[in-house]
């Protein structure tokens, strides 16, 4: 496991995982892939889809028994920076839910299937807006499944007395609506038909799955961030008004450098709960350390793409600019997996005050 | 807990990091004076030379410099643990400019002759020193300095005035940036002068700052002769070197002791003011605490870098910013919440651990002193992002 190798060479994988990102994200890329599929169904690419399944992605923390790689949220959290760079569109965070649900299960055929990258299975858990609850009702309408017209199954977390069951639901035939979100991609509703029964409880693997998702995407917010915030750094430094480098202006200065300031701290933080997670921390200190991540990188990425488009000037709020696809992505992600609301109330109810 | 033995001076800098931890903590409880922890003002010699001497006596008054001229020889992590645990136990500033400044640059650049001068009398106490870099037309841009030195055979003749001498009126040397030459670029026509403060020609005027205290004074110089000999590396390099001192400091001005000493005091005078349960406080408090731990984290990785050996760059600015700033929120929500208390002079009901206003006064110079926030900004927008101009 992850958590016993030592800094250099923990430093080292998650170096080699950035590089391979390239497969997918080549470094200098264009977003002319990621502009194609925008509100198209199912809004990715299924051949991309297929090679995130052969170079390893999907299954990056399923253990090697199970046919995954048995990597830290760090290792994890690195891929997912470099694919929030690049706008990847393929629901990689959502299907680490689905994986790790089916390897608790030990639904091996329906697990190596999405590991391969040839199925995708997502999970139907929500039931409204802003909430990391599962209530798991039998008949309830499963909301903002992100990527849903591309499923082939749905996973369904269904309440049977003190426990959550896991069942399985084919795609075909299933009662599905979607909708656009603003960065181009979609989320379906679920009507749910469980058809074949799993596991008898996966409510303490789900819990801590949703939790991994947060975190995950917190750096995939990170990566957009970056990039967004060097973009612009290009442009101050090469726009000229009144005869001058709109870089030279101090005003914007030191808006540049407050946003460095945000995005250190957003690194700082989602680096520091990635390493409490992979350290082995649980219960409430692992609930607080995710949180804490959240509320940042909720806050600091929305803070510093629309900063980006601001700094932009009217380019900045044209469709054309790249720079706008990242307030978009960060308008989708930043809510997804819980509000900075709604971490920022988990965070006081689990964090001990540290005492001076 | 078992007793923990305090190892000889030149054994520390061997002990593994969490040892060495246990032992600074195990100093501290055995030898700082209780009514000095977290005092509410900046401390006078007179008031803080007790535990200057226990320093001194003990070997511990120089733990950044080498074994040889008499400190401890800490690496630069010991040095974070040791001030890590410093400020966590509350201890107070002492005139530390000859340890923390002076020493270090006369121990890099100086002569043999200085060396021997100057650094024995620090560890005695004999020498208190301050530090005179600002003046009033030379705050943010330092190098635009004026006060000059002139060559008069074996004497520098020193003509000017010297402003935010912090505890000047309790040193007997100063240690100047002067102008040694007017016609080079500013920076290149500055050099590193040490003055013995009872020279004839040097008057010394206090400043009452906002929060009524005399922390820093005016100092003038008027003729003041000092021998040739007294000045320390290269003439007209004195910049160059008072920089390098800097940027090691900048990491202890971004600790994060400060703001959670501060949110601490926050949380009690919410309890007392029986606001704390309050939504709105909640709200702002859960803020704060947020903020207070992402910059740990941020401060960790700077940490780690040193750790690893290696040295700290310009980024580091990021770090006396958000703390400086976090701070002040901290303190500007106490004023807030204290009500009619928020005017009191002196700390409410006489409690120390209930100082809003003292708190909130002492806030205000953090985003001044150390290099402005402002001048941090600029720092991390040309020499960090790389702007132009």
């Amino acid at each position: 496991m992850s958590a016993a190798l030592d800094d250099s060479d923990r430093q080292e994988s998650i170096r080699m995982i950035r590089d391979s990102a390239a497969a997918v994200a080549p470094v200098g890329g264009d977003t002319k892939r990621i502009r194609a599929l925008r509100q198209t169904l199912p809004g990715f690419d299924a051949a991309v889809w297929q090679q995130m399944g052969e170079l390893g992605w999907i299954g990056l923390r399923v253990p090697e028994a199970a046919g995954g790689a048995g990597l830290g949220v760090a290792e994890l959290g690195a891929l997912a920076e470099e694919l929030g760079a690049a706008l990847a569109p393929e629901p990689l965070v959502a299907a680490g839910i689905s994986a790790a649900l089916l390897a608790a299960a030990g639904a091996q055929p329906e697990l190596t299937a999405l590991l391969a990258g040839t199925s995708l299975v997502l999970t139907a858990w929500q039931e409204k807006a802003d909430t990391l609850e599962v209530p798991g009702t039998a008949d309830g309408q499963r909301v903002f499944i992100p990527a849903a017209a591309g499923a082939d199954a749905f996973l369904l977390p269904v309440r049977e007395g003190a426990k959550l069951a896991l069942y399985w639901q084919p795609a075909a035939g299933a009662a599905l609506r979607t909708e656009y979100t603003y960065d181009g991609g979609h989320y379906g509703t679920l009507q749910p038909a469980p058809a074949r029964k799993l596991a008898d409880d996966v409510g303490a693997v789900l819990e801590q799955a949703l939790d991994d998702a947060a975190l995950v995407t917190c750096f995939t917010l990170l990566g957009g961030a970056e990039r967004a915030f060097a973009m612009t750094l290009d442009y101050l430094k090469t726009r000229m008004q009144f005869g001058r480098i709109i870089g030279t202006f101090q005003a914007l200065q030191h808006r540049a450098a407050d946003l460095k300031m945000q995005l250190a701290l957003l690194r700082a933080s989602v680096e520091a709960a990635a390493a409490t997670v992979d350290a082995g921390a649980s219960g409430d200190a692992r609930r607080a350390a995710i949180s804490r991540a959240k509320v940042r990188a909720a806050e600091a990425s929305m803070l510093i793409t629309r900063q980006c488009v601001q700094l932009s000037g009217g380019i900045g709020y044209t469709d054309q600019y790249d720079v706008g696809l990242y307030l978009r992505k960060a308008m989708v992600l930043s809510n997804q997996f819980g509000s900075a609301n709604l971490h920022r109330r988990r965070f006081v109810a689990t964090a001990p005050e540290t005492e001076e | 807990m078992d007793a923990i033995r305090i190892p000889a001076p030149a054994e520390l800098d061997g002990l593994d990091d969490e040892h060495f931890r246990q032992v600074v903590r195990a100093f501290l409880a055995q030898n700082y004076p209780e009514d000095l922890r977290n005092p509410p003002k900046r401390l006078h010699w007179h008031e803080n030379k007790p535990w200057y001497f226990k320093l001194a006596a003990a070997g511990w008054l120089c733990p950044g410099w080498p074994k040889e001229h008499g400190g401890l020889g800490l690496s630069p992590s010991k040095l974070i643990i040791l001030t890590e645990e410093y400020e966590r136990y509350g201890v107070a500033r002492t005139n530390d400019h000859g340890i923390v400044m002076l020493g270090p640059l006369v121990i890099k650049y100086g002569t043999e002759a200085q060396k021997q001068q100057f650094l024995p009398k620090i560890l005695t106490g004999e020498h208190i020193w301050c530090q005179g870099y600002s003046e009033p037309n030379a705050g943010s841009d330092l190098a635009a300095l004026r006060t000059e030195a002139v060559l008069d055979g074996d004497h520098y003749v020193v003509n000017g005035q010297k402003i935010w001498t912090t505890l000047a009126m309790d040193a007997n040397w100063i240690f100047l940036l002067v102008r040694t030459d007017k016609n080079a670029k500013k920076q290149e026509g500055i050099s590193f002068l040490l003055v013995d403060m009872n020279t004839p020609g040097i008057t010394v005027r206090p400043i009452i700052n906002l929060e009524y205290h005399d922390e820093f004074c005016e100092t003038f110089f008027d003729n003041v002769r000092v021998p040739k000999e007294n000045l320390v590396g290269t003439l007209n390099k004195g910049w160059d070197m008072a920089k390098a001192l800097l940027s090691f400091e900048r990491i202890f001005l971004g600790s994060p002791r400060q703001s959670g000493y501060a949110l601490s005091r926050l949380k009690l005078l919410a309890e007392r003011m029986g606001v704390f349960e309050d939504a709105t406080f909640q709200e702002s408090y859960a803020r704060l605490r947020l903020e207070l731990e992402d910059l740990k984290a941020l401060y960790e990785t700077f940490v780690a870098k040193l750790k690893r050996g290696e040295s700290l760059g310009p980024d580091v600015s990021m770090l006396k910013v958000i703390q400086t700033e976090l701070f002040q929120r901290i303190t500007d929500t106490m004023l807030e919440i204290a009500g009619e208390n928020a005017g009191l002079l002196e700390p409410m009901e006489g409690n120390r651990n209930l100082n809003a206003t003292g708190q909130f006064i002492q806030a205000r110079p953090a985003t001044i002193y150390g290099g402005s926030n402002e001048i941090q900004r600029n720092i991390l927008s040309k020499n960090v992002l790389g702007m132009p101009g």
